[in-house]
């Protein structure tokens, strides 16, 4: 099926197969379509049908109260049923050449292993090697559970032939209960990414500021693992505030830690306990990290006061605690929004 | 409404538009993000710059000119204060575009009165491949849509365009004299129809003006021929 999309800029065409998402076509044939959560949440994928048919995979998706005309559907949750003339209401480019192409692909689910008591950690063995970049995440799809779920990879390299995910039990959210049950160990998974913008290349040459809530640490932990890599923080400053509700919530603490003794001069790691004082073993058993008592947005902005030069931000978590540190950023730091890098998941 | 603070109002007829104080001045724009249609009064604003949270497009809120990451201008509202009241005047289309809006006012009108409103209906055509291009386009109301080639071997060329956007802009240049698109209107739509030689001739006896109009032609040219990966 043919699919013509009139940009803001300039048309598209590219093919889909039956049942093949708008959207995932546009992104694998290299076209930067709009989009955020890519899982039907955050409405940003929306488009308006000119001419032909689709079919709604998922009719009551969240993302859908954004569509306020005639004709708008979301292009991550729809399907063509022939060729499609649609219209997107946003400048449209083709992906930069160095640009990891998405495209779906499949793996099993190893090493699934709890992180705290709602925290879980598990790797996919993908059938074939992909490339990503830190900060980037996947879409998964597991069995019995239906559309995909938007997971931030952990681990970084090139021709990755295994991806980290980390995930928090959600109650009534069925991909992640199922995570968290017997069934998924050896399991097959579909995926389709890599997507995301909040990225992190060497190039950057800026210090970089990581504010994270809960499983937001996921898409840091990325960050880091290529800014150690790299000896980005031999030059570059790197503050990471990671915030949990309390000191047994907390994990990754032996990674974080093995980053920080890296780079002692210009990598600083600071937990924010937002829920109870910090337990004096905290500082005992971590002597790398910083513990604090504070919502991470507050415990990020005390820090950073002043220091704001040349800053990157990076910022993940619950969407509540990402609207607060956007709003600490751009009206008290003065950063620029383009400075400011998170993917909106809902 | 508290100061360099903000507020939805209700313009009547079922207008909504977003006041905002700074200092001693009041603006007014329009009151959803012209991106995803989020009420901007739950965005952030600072006293000068607003920012809508979603995806963090801002503007100037003394013109609604686009900062950062925005890809398209508010639609701002003259305002005039009258005691505790505040009231507001729509635009027209002209002023709403980028490639007019904060020239100077006594050229604005010039142009103003160059325009012809003209009203289409669907399936109408407002000029074909190889046509002289002597007149540009802004719209007002309705949609366009665009087609390249000639023949049999035509290819739509995408081109949305919003209130106040300028199309035809061949007519602005001096050795583009015929149209290279076909435009028809998808729907009924409302257009100022202005010859581009009077305007060059406007400009020319404003050339502060002249020389805004001509950058942001220039850019907005340049944003139709971007290369991959560029804003």
């Amino acid at each position: 099926m043919k699919i013509q999309i009139n940009a803001r800029n300039r048309a598209y065409q590219f093919s889909t197969v039956a049942g093949e998402k708008i959207l995932y076509a546009g992104l694998a044939n290299g076209i930067n379509l709009p989009y955020e959560c890519g899982s039907g949440t955050c409405g940003t994928c929306k488009a308006r049908l000119v001419a032909g048919d689709i079919a709604d995979a998922w009719p009551e998706a969240p993302g859908r109260k954004y569509l306020k005309q005639q004709g708008e559907f979301l292009m991550c949750q729809c399907v063509a049923r022939g060729d499609c003339s649609l219209e997107v209401a946003n400048f449209v480019y083709n992906m930069d050449p160095g640009a990891c192409t998405p495209a779906a692909c499949r793996g099993t689910l190893t090493n699934l292993r709890l992180l705290t008591s709602d925290v879980i950690a598990f790797s996919v063995e993908l059938d074939a090697p992909r490339d990503f970049d830190a900060g980037q995440f996947m879409l998964v799809q597991v069995p019995d559970v239906a559309g995909y779920r938007g997971y931030s990879m952990v681990n970084f390299e090139r021709d990755a032939g295994r991806l980290d995910f980390v995930v928090k039990k959600k109650s009534g959210g069925g991909a992640s209960e199922w995570l968290f049950g017997d069934a998924a160990a050896g399991s097959t998974v579909e995926l389709f990414g890599p997507l995301g913008s909040a990225t992190f290349f060497p190039a950057l040459a800026k210090s970089i500021l990581c504010i994270a809530g809960g499983s937001g640490i996921a898409g840091m932990m990325s960050i880091l693992a290529r800014g150690c890599q790299e000896h980005y923080f031999d030059q570059y400053g790197g503050n990471v505030f990671f915030g949990v509700r309390a000191f047994k919530d907390a994990f990754y603490l032996d990674e974080l830690s093995r980053y920080r003794n890296e780079f002692p001069q210009k990598l600083q790691i600071t937990i924010a306990l937002s829920d109870e004082d910090v337990p004096p073993a905290a500082g005992q058993r971590y002597p790398a990290l910083a513990f604090e008592k504070g919502l991470v947005h507050e415990v990020a902005a005390r820090h950073m006061n002043g220091k704001y030069q040349n800053v990157r931000a990076y910022l993940a978590g619950p969407p509540p605690a990402v609207d607060a540190a956007i709003r600490v950023l751009l009206l008290e730091a003065k950063l620029t929004a383009d400075n400011i890098r998170y993917d909106k998941f809902s | 409404m508290p100061s360099n603070g903000m507020r939805e109002c209700d313009a009547g007829g079922g207008l909504k538009v977003l006041v905002a104080n700074a200092g001693e001045e009041y603006f007014a724009c329009q009151a959803v993000c012209p991106h995803q249609e989020v009420a901007l009064c739950e965005g952030l604003y600072d006293g000068s710059v607003l920012t809508c949270h979603q995806h963090l497009w801002q503007w100037d809120i003394r013109s609604g000119a686009p900062i950062g990451l925005a890809e398209t201008p508010l639609e701002c509202f003259k305002v005039e204060v009258d005691g505790d009241s505040v009231y507001i005047v729509p635009p027209g289309a002209l002023n709403v575009g980028e490639l007019f809006s904060g020239i100077a006012e006594k050229t604005l009108s010039e142009i103003n009165g160059l325009a012809k409103r003209e009203t289409f209906p669907q399936g109408g055509t407002l000029y074909n491949v190889g046509d002289p291009a002597e007149d540009f386009f802004v719209l007002e109301s309705g949609r366009i849509e665009f087609v390249i080639g000639r023949d049999d071997r035509t290819s739509p060329a995408g081109f949305m365009l919003r209130k106040g956007e300028v199309f035809g802009w061949a007519a602005l240049l001096d050795s583009q004299p015929l149209r290279i698109a076909k435009a028809t209107c998808l729907e009924p739509s409302t257009l100022l129809r202005i010859n581009g030689k009077q305007v060059l001739k406007v400009l020319e006896a404003d050339p502060g003006s002249g020389y805004v109009v001509m950058r942001r032609l220039s850019s907005l040219i340049a944003r139709y021929l971007a290369p991959s990966g560029a804003k």
